[in-house]
């Protein structure tokens, strides 16, 4: 077990020396920030998948529905790293933002949040009215400071409205999908599932890192193909792998 | 008479532990009976005489989602006496099973 942290690790502190030393192999940097997602994101999906089909095996239950779930919203951030990717790579297009490849991406919430949103409902009772209404006061407060500090560079550039509400709507589904997140990791705090919990809720918070930081540097025109921000989309999806293969190493 | 008694609560423990568990999945269920077999020693037959490792093996996994699936248990268990059953806001398997 203690082998998939040490991988983890590695991986993590090679990607962020790899992104941070950019400026020694720019031409790399570029290529590899566009075709490693895709591959990472892939490798979660078939991480996720491993997982849905051990609990699938012997019959359905509340366990293959979240990982069914949690399967498809991958698959589906997925399939938008693999656009971002032949947008940048093959069409040679710059920034390929907004695009197609965003439609993937957003509607790869909503099964993520199903997955999330059962999980958590099937141990709700174990959380106290408290502990809820403090996890939704704290994403209220997040969600509105979020979109605060984003309102002045955002609507000061002149972005259509597309670009503008995709600029606050990766944000907001993140912290969406962290509050559950944060409410599955009481539940599970003082079990074995925590570490899952532990992981999903970092990579949950990676990419809510990374969407604020990529709408903000979209919006100041500081954002390029290969930008350090992108070092934490990769860790997200480290991380997620990391909680699939551990969760179901647990239970 | 009271080994008799000791059996037939045993035995509906036995079965609302099974049924309580279904929350999970039948895949969720054999874990639990797989985990208590290899951290525990304890075979499926043998979980209703031992419920305090059952529950820490519950609690081991879960935390405090563990709580959860003891209540579910315990409704089962409550059916199967013919007991009504009455939602209390901190009910947990241990105080129960010693009761019975």
């Amino acid at each position: 077990m203690l082998g998939i942290y040490k991988v983890g690790l590695i991986i993590a502190v090679g990607l962020t020396l790899l992104y941070a030393f950019q400026g020694f192999y720019p031409d790399f940097i570029y290529v590899f920030s566009n075709a490693f997602p895709p591959v990472i994101a892939g490798a979660a999906v078939v991480t996720s998948g491993l997982s849905l089909e051990r609990y699938w095996r012997r019959a359905k239950g509340p366990f293959s529905t979240v990982w069914f779930y949690f399967t498809l919203g991958l698959f589906l951030w997925f399939i938008g790293e693999a656009i971002w990717a032949g947008y940048t790579l093959i069409l040679g297009v710059e920034l390929p933002y907004p695009s197609i490849a965003d439609a993937f991406w957003i509607s790869g919430y909503i099964p993520f949040f199903i997955g999330l949103y059962v999980y958590v409902k099937l141990f709700g009772h174990a959380l106290t009215k408290k502990a809820v209404a403090i996890t939704m006061l704290v994403a209220a407060a997040l969600t509105i400071l979020v979109s605060v500090a984003l309102l002045t560079p955002v609507l000061k550039t002149e972005e259509d409205l597309t670009t503008i509400v995709m600029d606050f709507a990766y944000p907001i589904l993140d912290l969406a999908l962290l509050s559950t997140a944060i409410l599955g990791l009481i539940i599970f705090w003082k079990g074995k599932l925590r570490k899952s919990w532990l992981l999903i809720n970092a990579a949950i918070l990676m990419n809510a890192c990374a969407d604020i930081l990529f709408s903000y540097t979209t919006a100041k025109d500081l954002y390029y193909c290969g930008h350090m921000v992108d070092v934490l989309f990769d860790l997200a999806y480290l991380f997620f792998l990391m909680a699939f293969y551990v969760h179901t190493k647990e239970f | 008479m009271v080994t008799q008694r000791t059996e037939v609560l045993k035995k509906a423990l036995a079965e609302a532990i099974d049924e309580g568990l279904l929350m999970l999945g039948e895949s969720g269920r054999d874990v639990i009976y797989f985990r208590l077999k290899q951290s525990y020693a304890l075979k499926r037959e043998d979980v209703s005489s031992n419920p305090e490792i059952f529950v820490n093996c519950l609690r081991e996994i879960f935390g405090s989602g563990a709580e959860v699936i003891e209540r579910a248990v315990i409704k089962k268990l409550y059916d199967k006496l013919g007991i009504e059953f009455k939602e209390k806001k901190r009910l947990r398997f241990h105080g129960i099973s010693k009761r019975s």
